[in-house]
């Protein structure tokens, strides 16, 4: 009896501790150490630090071709701080300089180099030597801004809150965005488009990079490279590589007889070819290779080279053994056959997993590598042209033909035209960069998280475009664009890191120690005997494992005590057999905290330390608390959502849910309430909210600003919010919202606004346009010039905003058709002139700029500034302000996916007000929530109205309720019933018209509004009539050149249906095009009207006799014109109209 | 109210509270249209001076022209004379340049930084050309009635760093808060219909004490409790009541339909007003009264002729909503 009770005892102690330690202090500590776009840095990070070390060794040494003792050798390479040189003085820069003077923010790379001019010379070493200038990425390690404070940061006119991640290109602000592609090196199992099995490697080295396939057709199994002509029996390629024996190619594959059968019809098919030995296959695929007119290749043998060389280039091969190769074969084969069998087995081309995301670094160093080896090539052969001379006026010197103006130009283009063209790679990529969008803060945060699809839009799959269950917790569920690329283009989920490529060899070395034993003193035989796994490094086999499970613990342990690096990843693949190690770059993963046996490591007293200062994230990771598992290693793990759920399997807890959405889904409140399309087109129309930029945002000079005058940050909050500093930077004001119907001008989601609100300042924005001008020199030393406005005559009353330097000066209110630059140009810019400076009526003619705004809005010059270009011209920039208010037909939105335009703006009077004289700011229709299922919407009303009374702002983070990240409806309905409300968020509410009551109780409280930059003053244009395409004489089209509105083709439909005959022959020729033409009857072609003899004359007929005159639309007649330009005769039939 | 047939009534008006710029008054005898009449035109047309035309001398500070001509204009200034002055487009002695007595007042702002930290131009630096209009702050400062002096800053309008410098000449005019907010002298004007509430006693024996907590508690005011000596339940403040149904859904939930029965007098309002301080409360409430009559006036002549309009004069303005 005693005994019982002791032993439930020891139970309940082993039991987890139910309550939950509190984790989310980690996020913030997570984002302090790692900002918002640490991706992007480390990647330039570790390019600037490693890669290009790497590039410039592997390309180190530079020998001429005509006197192999004349070489040049790089001993070192360094970038140094962003600096720019202009007559030999060398200036600092910073990134605010560089965008307001329309400069690239780069420093230059500096080569310790060591060179003979001659034989026989000692070798002459040189510092310092500038090859060229790199673009600094922003808070990268080699930028002005890292490791600043806010206050130094704002010295040098820069946003604390700007992540950087981005480079400033001759003054604009450039993203490279991450690529995504399938991973390199891996077997991928799939079908192609003939349904074929297929198994293949994109293999990629320092040196090649090559696609091997191996496809299964009609049972049998062929090998597919762009090198050989056709298909390849697979069976002659392993006799090819040495293996010559059918039975040693089954023993390697795997002694399963299903496997053998299946690999009867391909070693029946070499047997049909007469291939028995390693020579006679040789011969056969010299046959069918491609022709080279390399003589290197030539000597050792076209195949051999290209199986060594091209056939999976990644698995290296020494002096003609072929074995790793073979064995590498026979494991696709076995993947492949197994995959026949089992469908389960094939490889899903969408699961991250088999992703890798390619961020700047990456694509920079691919640039620089093509750019130097170029440059290189460049060196030797202006030495081999100046060694081969016979008459040198000068001493050679190799050191001199280093040019520093490739790879600065190259570097430059490529980022600021987004075309990453490098032959050398076989690479050719368009709109690798974008402009950084500035329209809002989070706007910008979201550009740089964005991934961008290496496939074409066009193809009609859903399998790339659906949500993947691997997705989770990487890249954001709701943040994707609507249309075209929807599913394609991704973001990054809060805590995604992306990984960068780690040092092999250490890791291979201690695979070994670790007991993996080496392929090469195994037989076929042994490859797959049981309970023995595979070991995969980085998609290359390494060897097998007895204890593959122990091995990987053993692994882990390392990783989580800091011996090896904290982001490679272990995964055990019980189905395959294989233990895969990866440390390559590219890999998402995320960080999570490490459960033994379901209890958490972390407990209440690290969190205690790191509130207190004690204990940063990266102690948490050293301590091995925390451990960043990739796709892959996640499948062997059990995650519990929380502490509190974790069973005694559970391996690892999440930190918190919410960090499973990005920055901008992170926004919505209360987003796990919501029908999740709304979240998705919030996440679009987020981006399209006016606000803050950042602080530095008045002293940049963007061309085109949007600005809200009063931003607030939300009543309802989300921890994601304070983490972005969106609440800083707030995009948007909390509005008081009625639902209800208010006078039918809120039908279709159409808002009801109240006027005094507006005159308070709601929704009121500043719209900011840069205009520009040039003040150009011309080759006969003549120039542009300002002028003097003058203050009397016909134009004085345009000039009137002009200072006395010829431009308008700041404050000034200026109006459509305002001269803002009283310049003048030059008549003759070609030939020489020699009469004295000075500009007159007769050498120069005026080319004033006007401002075209909205006719009847007036706007304010908010600055002027000056630079010199590139060309060293003068330039202006002009910053036109227009201030705005809400106005019929702005566009609104909640944090929901819940736009509306302003349907109406009503006096405050009228409008319905509770008895505690609450009157809503803006009334909002019913109707718009029972299709959208935004439950979000309310509960932020509620959340927000109980906010305002208890004067404590409310949290509504995503899966927030059970960590307290979130409040819950209940405790909001107390609060609201504490301070007198309803607990359903309604209030009893009297007309303002009548003075009566409403009918019903309204739903009423705060809600989180934002302005979105589509305003109607944009976007308003009519015609009546106006300016003509000359080619058509049809009017022009879109608002900018004044056009007509198009009358399409399904008006047209429309009208023909109705029979409104004479309405199409109004809109369609009349209004459009009419034009007289005179027609023969006689011949059918068109004549013309002889103005002295007053009559029509046919050309043809050469008379007048048969003329009638009649109406075209001019396009018609063009079109005869032309037709008959190419020899076809339209002749038209005239008949009296009856 | 007895029904023959004059329908005239006598208004009564009983005030509950009264603070400079809070004014809480019952208005019996009379109908839902009079009351809120009185509180449309409470809001909308009681006139007020604000700051309407800015011109900007100098402005190097962080916020551009518009903005603080928009902050200046929200600032409510003592409106006391607002009633005699005359709207600056009826004024014929001026062009409203802010010349003339009758309908502008001149403001001057200058200011300039010249220390380290950061100086805060408040409505206390804008300078009156008259002195009964001024930042209502500035006026409660000077009475020193409700305010604590150091506690009362101003109202900010923006914050200049050292070197940067803001003057300017503003120009207030009347005008009404039809046209614009900012010269609305009302913060809230409401009412609500004071609730008369029986409780039927038998009923409400029938239940528990817990069943009387329980309903009690329904109601998310406090509008009733139970008398601790005699437990009956009994109504403390019925016009905390806000109509929200609670109590009477309780009591059909509790099976006791009937138990309360709750009806809004329909010709007795409670007015809440508050003030801006443009305007006493307690005067913008008789000032809204002297608008209404004008108004009435006007209907009142105008059945006889069409063309009685010349002879409105200011009131034609507000006709004419603006």
């Amino acid at each position: 009896m005693g005994e019982d009770p002791i032993s439930i005892d020891k139970q309940f102690l082993a039991a987890p501790i139910s309550s939950a330690v509190d984790k989310f202090q980690l996020v913030p500590e997570f984002l302090k150490v790692r900002g918002l776009v640490k991706q992007h840095l480390d990647s330039f990070n570790y390019f600037i630090n490693k890669s290009i070390k790497r590039i410039v060794q592997a390309n180190h040494r530079i020998t001429s071709r005509i006197n192999p003792d004349v070489y040049l050798r790089y001993l070192d390479i360094s970038i140094g701080d962003p600096s720019i040189t202009i007559d030999h003085t060398t200036d600092k820069l910073t990134p605010q300089i560089c965008r307001l003077s329309g400069r690239t923010y780069a420093a230059p790379i500096s080569v310790t180099i060591e060179y003979v001019n001659q034989s026989g010379q000692p070798p002459m070493t040189r510092r310092g030597v500038v090859i060229g200038r790199m673009p600094i990425m922003l808070r990268s390690c080699r930028c002005v801004l890292s490791g600043k404070d806010e206050d130094e940061l704002a010295k040098l006119g820069e946003c604390p809150l700007d992540p950087g991640g981005y480079f400033v290109v001759k003054g604009a602000e450039k993203v490279i965005q991450i690529q995504e592609q399938l991973s390199m090196n891996r077997i991928i199992i799939d079908t192609d488009r003939k349904k074929r099995l297929t198994a293949s490697v994109t293999s990629i080295t320092e040196m090649t990079k090559s696609k091997t396939t191996i496809v299964m057709d009609k049972g049998k199994i062929y090998l597919e490279i762009n090198q050989f002509e056709g298909k390849i029996p697979i069976m002659i390629v392993m006799k090819a590589m040495g293996i010559e024996s059918d039975q040693e190619v089954v023993q390697m594959v795997g002694r399963d007889p299903r496997y053998a059968d299946l690999l009867l019809p391909s070693i029946h098919e070499c047997a049909t070819e007469n291939v028995f030995s390693q020579q006679t296959a040789i011969e056969f695929l010299d046959k069918k290779a491609k022709t080279y007119t390399n003589a290197a290749i030539e000597k050792q043998g076209k195949s051999v080279y290209l199986l060594s060389r091209v056939y999976l280039a990644n698995v290296p091969v020494r002096e003609k053994d072929f074995r790793a190769k073979c064995i590498y074969t026979a494991v696709m084969l076995r993947r492949m056959l197994e995959a026949s069998l089992n469908k389960d087995a094939m490889d899903d081309r969408d699961y991250v997993g088999n992703k890798r995301l390619e961020l700047s670094g990456q694509l920079i160093s691919l640039l620089f590598e093509d750019f130097f080896k170029t440059m290189n090539t460049e060196v030797i052969r202006r030495t081999d042209i100046e060694l081969q001379r016979s008459t040198r006026s000068t001493r050679l010197d190799i050191s001199q033909f280093i040019t520093k103006n490739d790879i600065t130009q190259g570097l430059e283009r490529s980022l600021s035209t987004g075309n990453w063209k490098i032959k050398r790679f076989g690479m050719d990529s368009k709109g690798m960069t974008q402009v950084l969008a500035r329209l809002s803060y989070i706007g910008t945060l979201g550009f740089m998280t964005k991934i961008s699809p290496q496939f074409e839009k066009t193809r009609k799959v859903s399998g790339p475009r659906a949500l993947q269950p691997s997705q989770w917790g990487m890249l954001c569920p709701c943040d994707t664009p609507e249309g075209e690329s929807c599913g394609l283009v991704k973001n990054l989920a809060l805590m995604t890191h992306v990984t960068t490529d780690e040092e092999g060899a250490p890791l291979i070395s201690l695979c070994h120690s670790l007991g993996v034993e080496d392929l090469g003193t195994m037989s076929g035989e042994e490859l797959h005997s049981n309970n023995s796994f595979l070991v995969i490094f980085n998609g290359l086999i390494l060897g097998k494992h007895r204890r593959p499970r122990h091995f990987a613990n053993v692994m882990r342990r390392l990783r989580r005590a800091g011996k090896i690096g904290e982001f490679v990843s272990v995964f055990v693949n019980e189905k395959q057999c294989c233990v895969y190690i990866a440390a390559d770059g590219g890999r998402v993963c995320r960080p999570l905290v490490i459960a033994d046996k379901g209890i958490s490591r972390i407990k209440e007293h690290h969190m205690k330390e790191l509130r207190d200062g004690f204990r940063t994230f990266n102690d948490f990771l050293r301590d091995g608390l925390i451990e960043y598992l990739d796709v892959n290693e996640q499948n062997n793990t059990l995650i519990a959502l929380y502490e509190g759920e974790a069973e005694p399997e559970t391996t690892h807890i999440e930190i918190e849910p919410f960090t499973i959405l990005g920055i901008i889904a992170g926004l919505i409140p209360y987003p796990h309430h919501n029908q999740s399309p709304r979240n998705t087109y919030q996440c679009a129309m987020g981006k399209q909210a006016m606000g803050n930029i950042a602080y530095n945002q008045l002293s940049r000079m963007d061309s085109l600003l949007y600005l809200l005058v009063y931003p607030q940050r939300p009543l309802l909050t989300t921890r994601t919010i304070e983490l972005v500093g969106f609440d800083k930077l707030g995009a948007g004001q909390n509005a008081t919202v009625a639902v209800m119907s208010y006078s039918g001008y809120d039908i279709e989601d159409a808002i009801v606004m109240n006027k005094s609100s507006l005159d308070r300042g709601f929704g009121r924005c500043i719209v900011m346009k840069r205009l520009e001008a040039i003040k150009e020199k011309y080759a006969n030393n003549t120039s542009d010039e300002l002028m003097v406005p003058e203050r009397e005559g016909k134009e004085a009353e345009r000039k009137k905003i002009l200072d006395y330097d010829g431009l308008a000066s700041p404050g000034e209110i200026i109006r459509p058709y305002d001269i803002f630059i009283n310049k003048w140009s030059p008549v003759n810019t070609k030939d020489t002139i020699t009469y004295p400076l000075g500009v007159t009526a007769k050498s120069h003619k005026p080319a004033y700029q006007t401002y075209k705004g909205p006719e009847g809005e007036t706007a304010v010059v908010d600055k002027v500034s000056l630079f010199s270009d590139k060309d060293n011209n003068q330039c202006y920039k002009f910053l036109i302000r227009h201030t705005r208010r809400p106005e019929v037909g702005d566009k609104f939105s909640s944090r929901h996916g819940q736009k509306g335009v302003c349907g109406t703006i009503i006096q405050q009077e009228d409008l319905p007000f509770s008895e505690r004289g609450i009157c809503p700011d803006l009334i909002m229709n019913p109707h718009g929530f029972p299709s959208r299922m935004t439950v979000g919407k309310m509960i932020e009303l509620l959340g927000g109205k109980a906010g305002v009374s208890s004067g404590r702002f409310h949290y509504g983070s995503a899966f927030g309720e059970p960590s307290g990240h979130a409040d819950k409806v209940d405790v909001i309905s107390e609060t609201l019933v504490k301070h007198g409300f309803s607990y359903s968020g309604k209030d009893f509410i009297y007309s303002g018209i009548t003075g009566c009551p409403l009918q019903a109780y309204i739903f009423m409280g705060p809600i989180y509004y934002q302005k979105l930059k589509h305003m109607v003053i944009d976007k308003m244009h009519a015609r009546a009539k106006g300016p003509l395409v000359k080619l058509t004489r049809q009017p022009t089209e879109g608002k900018g050149r004044d056009g007509g509105h198009r009358l399409g083709e399904m008006e047209r439909d429309c009208l023909i249906a109705y029979g409104a005959s004479m309405l199409i022959y109004e809109r369609l020729m009349l209004s459009s095009d009419p034009f007289e033409v005179q027609v023969c009857r006689a011949c059918g072609l068109l004549g013309y009207f002889n103005h002295k003899l007053k009559i029509g004359i046919c050309s043809m007929c050469k008379n007048g006799d048969n003329i009638s005159t009649m109406k075209l639309p001019y396009a018609c007649k063009l079109l005869f014109q032309e037709l008959q330009a190419m020899n076809v005769v339209p002749r038209l039939k005239l008949r009296d109209s009856q | 109210m007895e029904s023959t047939t004059s329908y005239q009534r006598f208004p009564k008006i009983k005030i509950r509270e009264m603070k400079d710029d809070y004014l809480k008054f019952e208005l019996h005898s009379t109908d839902t249209s009079v009351a809120n009449a009185l509180r449309r035109i409470m809001l909308a047309e009681v006139p007020t001076i604000a700051i309407d035309l800015v011109e900007i001398e100098a402005n190097s500070s962080v916020l551009n022209d518009e903005f603080i001509a928009h902050r200046l204009g929200l600032i409510p200034l003592t409106s006391t004379r607002a009633m005699e002055m005359r709207f600056s487009r009826d004024c014929d002695a001026c062009d409203g340049d802010g010349q003339c007595e009758y309908c502008s007042v001149e403001f001057h702002l200058s200011v300039r930084c010249d220390q380290d930290q950061t100086l805060d131009v408040t409505s206390a630096d804008l300078i009156s050309s008259d002195p009964s209009v001024m930042a209502v702050d500035v006026a409660a400062r000077s009475t020193s009635s409700g305010y604590d002096a150091s506690d009362n800053k101003g109202i900010i309008i923006v914050k200049l760093r050292r070197g940067q410098e803001l003057r300017l000449r503003a120009i207030a005019r009347k005008g009404i808060g039809k046209d614009h907010a900012k010269w609305s002298p009302a913060a809230t004007v409401t009412f609500m219909y004071e609730p008369d509430i029986h409780i039927n006693e038998d009923l409400m024996e029938t239940l528990t004490l817990e069943d009387k907590k329980n309903w009690v508690e329904s109601s998310p005011t406090k509008v009733f409790d139970i008398d601790p000596n005699t437990q009956h339940v009994v109504v403390v403040d019925a016009e905390a009541y806000t109509y929200d149904d609670e109590v009477i859904k309780k009591a059909e939930a509790m099976g006791k339909p009937g138990l309360v029965e709750i009806y809004a007098k329909e010709d007795s309002f409670i007015f809440t007003v508050e003030s801006t301080g443009a305007v006493k409360a307690s005067q913008l409430v008789l000032n809204a009264i002297e608008i209404l009559k004008q108004k009435l006036d006007a209907v009142r002549l105008s059945e006889d002729t069409v063309e009685a309009d010349d002879q409105f004069g200011e009131l034609n303005a507000h006709m004419r909503g603006g």
